[in-house]
């Protein structure tokens, strides 16, 4: 009767001495591994325990080559050198929040328990004791990578979570900084040969008539808005007015190329042939290519504006 | 020589000339008719109505200025907006476009002709774009010849790429100011040309116009200079250039200053910094020149090739070395973020969530320019050819302008101008060389090329410098390699006409009757094509006012929803004057225009903490806006909500940037994540995060929206979702009026309980007594 009873009163304390030896034990996963802890099922109970006086930035990834995750293997090195950049810091500060990865072949469990779908993702367990217990009651926040998968902000969004800021500077980038200075010295270098190519209008005309070209085929748009070469299942022609995949700039920007060069052949080529025969033949050819070409552009734009009332061959 | 088809003979040079140019005088009348009347759909369709946001708070403003004169505009203190700030109107807009209207209205008034300033403003942009017309036409008439500026006038008069931004009613900036920027640059050329300090002087004068019209004037201030650069690189300076620059730069620069919204930013600045330098390289390069016609030492004009070089980079190090220290602003981030395109989404969400700031999709150009942007490059090549000073300029702006155009939606404003030049440019070479009727000799008897050339055949595209050497290597090419095959003879062809490019004298021309009139035919036929695509999308896409929405009826019949002036009106009539309306910052000139009440936000995205604040209170849940929409005095919560009729740009569609843009100054208490389901998905119905579903904006929008069903299933027709049964509840603000197809919704905020207590407690009390009462009443129902 009596025994159950101590018992009941010592566990307040057997757990406090547990949270200690797990973050005892914690402190040492993170020493033994740059900073990272790698986790597998037990561990990460042990880290997300429910009473912990510590916070965790976790990882949840599919690193293997099988799970064909890019966005994992892109995001991976932004993670581990923000680690990296935390482990710098004074030990108080540093064993208070670890960091660790998880990896979708080690724990699966856990990832069917979590319902995750996709990966990366990144979530901050914050302290459920102690000082840096989180005002808000909230102990899971999962970040958003709406910026990015860099190691800038993936820092400045991190610090929000830890007891002072993570110390991270983005390494200086010694090898483009070299590739820009042999550039610019090659450059100068083939200036004095180069020049009579760099003179010639025609080197300008091909530059400004290309870039213009990929210009208004909508290349910013998929640069900046990071579209895919083309859809699942070999489609690329991406549905809607407002959207488009990368294999389309190369499409369109060639067929405006090749009408306007159909154009140019009319207009500057094709009279200066003075076989009366041989020019007929190209004048039809080349009247030929435009008529269809334009056809092809008018379908394909009828591909992404259904509504759009007119059309030509196809 | 052998000609296609016959022309009468026996007609005098006199006659021909009078007949072109009564002829181009009639032309650039239709075609300024065109231009006005395919603006005029949306009168038609719907009435004279000024249309979307911007435009309401210019037109609020030119109703000033008609009322109270000039002055009194001048000095505009607008309590009104940015409530309680208030907003110097004066000293923050560009008055170029009220001040055009305000002479108009005076200008009619004074002839006695009372029309209203309405009308005025909403017939502005298409009256400016008939002056566009003309401007192109000049401008191109500088390029190549009249008729290629006819051409380039109908292009610009009928592409839907300005006509977007020109129909009748959007009464915008950009209205006028196409029109000055085109009109600066043919300025700009022609005192180029010819060396003209007036035409300088004249280029500065509406440099200043456009400076005072619209903040897109940069593009002025960096195009010429970088085309004067290009022209130094080339080894072109001349007096001319001297000259035109100068007289531009000076000028222009001290009169711009007289804008007050501008006041000293062309010396302190980084977007101005370019025409300054230049300014300092020309005069540099000048004095150098000057010296060097005075001095034949060798070795001193070796030193003075230095001394002016080491100028040259110690004024760029200053330059360099006064934005460090501050005394230049650096880069503004508008223009910053079109050369670093991710940094306006880190660091400004309000400027990447305006949708007009999005990259533009290769459909929109098509949609926009339709032949003409595969004429474009053509027309670029076409300069290439012949690369005088103009031709440069041409080419600068093309690759400027087809960069920003792919960058921002909103910028394929100034990439059709040039489009329209250059694509006018490359068709009239075609029409020429197909219209003329001479045909060159057949190839066999090559021996007399050259000496009996057709002047009429090389009429087109010939400069006027043709050096000898060239000439004779070009006759070589052509002797000494005899087309063997059709391959052979296109290389050759080919290989002709690149390397010699002044092919004066080299006999060339199209065979036969049918050929012409196959490429004519073609030609003509995708001219029709393209105005039929111009009236489809000017039609259909760019003439909604969007302030009154068309629908369809079943029957074909044209429906019009008129939910945003009906719930402006309600406010006007039945809120007191001084009742300040909250919204998101979209619907701020409208509700200024319209409603005339005071509203916390506006377009006039200037002070982005109360933007935040805004955006604070609609994304956080009631007991933690209450506070904020009381200490900011607001009576009247108005949300565009589209559920109901699938009406897409209403506020929740908006909502993550309310989010985003709060969550920029309120990090801790506002988060983007939260707001998402934990699958990531943007949701409403039943499986909406709990951040969502208590948000402010949430509440409003489906407050008793469920109970419209009648007991059915609720559908979100925007989203697509299927609505809990039980809508959310309001506590601190009671329903005001909801227009008729629910797409706009305007709250009353609730005084404080009379008894102190909080509003929550006082409505659980006032709930809670109501169902004691009505307890027993049940159980009746029950027994019987």
């Amino acid at each position: 009767m009596l025994l159950p009873l101590l018992a009941l009163f010592a566990l307040p304390l057997c757990l406090a001495a547990s949270t200690e030896a797990n973050h005892a034990k914690l402190v040492q996963l993170a020493a033994a591994n740059d900073g990272v802890i790698r986790l597998d099922q037990s561990t990460y109970r042990l880290l997300t325990s429910p009473r912990r006086n510590w916070s965790a930035s976790v990882q949840f990834t599919a690193m293997d080559k099988r799970r064909r995750c890019t966005p994992c293997r892109e995001f991976g090195p932004s993670f581990n050198a923000v680690a990296k950049a935390w482990s710098k810091v004074s030990s108080a500060e540093r064993d208070s929040h670890f960091f660790a990865t998880l990896d979708f072949d080690d724990a699966m469990p856990v990832f069917q328990e979590m319902n995750l779908q996709s990966a990366p993702v990144v979530q901050v367990y914050t302290a459920t004791e102690g000082p840096r217990q989180s005002a808000s009651g909230r102990t899971a926040i999962s970040l958003d990578f709406s910026q990015g998968f860099e190691a800038a902000p993936l820092a400045e969004q991190l610090s929000h979570y830890t007891p002072v800021p993570i110390p991270y500077k983005p390494p200086f980038d010694w090898s483009r900084a070299a590739t820009f200075v042999f550039m610019a010295l090659a450059f100068v270098a083939a200036l004095r040969f180069m020049a009579p190519i760099l003179r010639s209008r025609w080197t300008w005309a091909v530059i400004v008539v290309l870039t213009s070209l990929v210009m208004t085929s909508g290349y910013m748009f998929v640069r900046i808005r990071g579209m895919p070469h083309s859809g699942p299942n070999g489609q690329w022609i991406a549905p809607g007015y407002q959207n488009m995949f990368g294999q389309e700039v190369q499409v369109v920007s060639m067929i405006y190329g090749t009408l306007a060069g159909g154009f140019l052949m009319l207009t500057l080529i094709v009279p200066n042939n003075l076989s009366p025969q041989r020019q007929r033949m190209q004048v039809y050819l080349w009247a030929g290519v435009i008529f269809i070409m334009y056809s092809v552009l008018v379908s394909l734009f009828r591909e992404k504006n259904r509504n759009y009332p007119f059309k030509l061959l196809f | 020589m052998p000609f296609a088809y016959q022309l009468p003979s026996d007609v005098s040079p006199a006659t021909v000339a009078n007949t072109s140019s009564l002829l181009r005088i009639i032309a650039l009348a239709l075609i300024s008719g065109a231009a006005i009347a395919s603006r005029l759909f949306a009168v038609i369709n719907f009435e004279s109505i000024i249309h979307e946001f911007d435009p309401w708070f210019n037109y609020r403003a030119t109703k000033v200025i008609a009322e109270k004169g000039f002055y009194e505009f001048w000095n505009w203190f607008d309590p009104t907006a940015w409530y309680p700030l208030g907003r110097v109107v004066g000293g923050t807009i560009y008055p170029g476009l009220m001040a055009t209207s305000g002479v108009i209205y005076s200008l009619l008034h004074a002839i006695n002709l009372p029309v209203d300033i309405r009308n005025i403003c909403v017939l502005l942009a298409p009256g400016f774009s008939a002056l566009t017309a003309w401007s192109t036409y000049m401008f191109t008439k500088e390029l190549k010849d009249e008729s290629a500026g006819l051409l380039a006038a109908v292009f610009i008069g009928i592409v839907p790429g300005y006509i977007s931004r020109s129909v009748a009613g959007s009464y915008d900036n950009e209205a006028i100011a196409i029109f000055l920027l085109m009109f600066t640059f043919f300025c700009w050329i022609k005192a180029l040309k010819i060396g003209s300090a007036f035409y300088g002087s004249l280029a500065a004068l509406f440099y200043f116009y456009m400076v005072a019209a619209w903040g897109g004037y940069a593009f002025i201030t960096n195009m010429i200079p970088l085309h004067a650069f290009a022209l130094i690189l080339m080894g072109r300076f001349s007096s001319r250039l001297y000259v035109a620059y100068s007289s531009w730069y000076a000028i222009g620069t001290l009169s711009s200053m007289q804008v007050p919204f501008v006041g000293f930013q062309p010396v302190r600045t980084s977007e101005h910094m370019a025409a300054l330098g230049v300014f300092g390289l020309l005069q540099i390069i000048a004095f150098a020149e000057l010296v060097r016609t005075h001095v034949s030492s060798k070795q001193f004009q070796s030193l003075l090739y230095a001394s002016v070089v080491g100028m040259g980079i110690t004024g760029a190090l200053a330059i360099i070395g006064l934005t460090y220290k501050g005394w230049i602003a650096p880069w503004t981030g508008r223009f910053y973020s079109l050369w670093d395109t991710g940094y306006a989404k880190k660091y400004i969400p309000i400027i990447a969530s305006v949708s007009e700031h999005q990259p533009t999709a290769w459909p929109s150009f098509f949609m926009d320019l339709q032949l003409l942007i595969f004429l474009f490059p053509a027309g670029v090549i076409m300069c290439f050819r012949q690369l005088r000073d103009e031709h440069v300029f041409v080419i600068i702006y093309a690759v400027v302008a087809s960069y920003f155009a792919g960058v921002m939606v909103r910028l394929m404003l100034t990439l059709t101008p040039v489009v329209c030049v250059t694509a006018a440019v490359a068709f009239s070479s075609l029409l020429d060389t197909y219209i003329d009727p001479a045909e060159p000799d057949v190839l066999e008897d090559d021996s007399n090329t050259g000496q009996d050339a057709p002047t009429s055949g090389t009429s087109t595209a010939v400069s006027t410098s043709s050096p000898a050497p060239s000439l004779k290597k070009a006759k070589k090419a052509a002797a000494a390699a005899p087309p063997a095959g059709p391959l052979d003879g296109l290389v050759s062809t080919v290989t002709a006409a690149v390397s010699s490019s002044k092919k004066a004298g080299k006999p060339r021309g199209v065979f036969g009757l049918d050929t012409r009139i196959a490429v004519l035919i073609n030609a003509l036929g995708m001219l029709f094509f393209f105005v039929m695509h111009c009236t489809y999308v000017t039609s259909t896409a760019y003439s909604s006012p969007s302030v009154v929405l068309a629908s369809t009826n079943p029957d074909g019949s044209q429906h019009i929803i008129d939910d945003f002036r009906e719930a402006y009106y309600w406010l006007r009539q039945n809120t007191p004057e001084t009742a300040v309306v909250m919204s998101w910052w979209d619907y701020g000139y409208q509700i200024a225009g319209m409603a005339d009440r005071p509203t916390l936000v506006d377009n006039n995205t200037w002070n982005n903490t109360h933007i935040a604040t805004v955006g604070k209170a609609m994304s956080s849940s009631e007991e933690v806006a209450y506070p904020i929409l009381r200490k900011h005095d607001v009576d009247y919560v108005l949300i565009i909500f589209g559920g109901l009729l699938g009406y897409s740009g209403d506020d929740i569609n908006k909502f993550l940037w309310m989010v985003r843009i709060a969550q920029g100054v309120w990090p801790d208490e506002i988060q983007e994540p939260n707001y998402f389901t934990p699958k990531g998905e943007y949701r409403v119905d039943e499986a909406a995060s709990s951040t969502m579903k208590n948000s402010l904006m949430y509440k409003m929008s489906y407050y008793r929206f469920a109970e419209l069903f009648g007991g059915n299933q609720a559908v979100d027709r925007v989203r697509g979702q299927q609505m809990p049964k039980v809508g959310p509840t309001l506590d601190y603000l009671d329903e005001a009026f909801t227009s008729e197809n629910w797409i706009v919704r305007i709250y009353q905020v609730k005084k404080d309980d009379p008894l102190g207590r909080d509003l929550k407690t006082a409505n659980a009390f006032a709930q809670g007594k109501k169902r004691k009462r009505s307890k027993p009443q049940v159980r009746r129902k029950a027994v019987s």
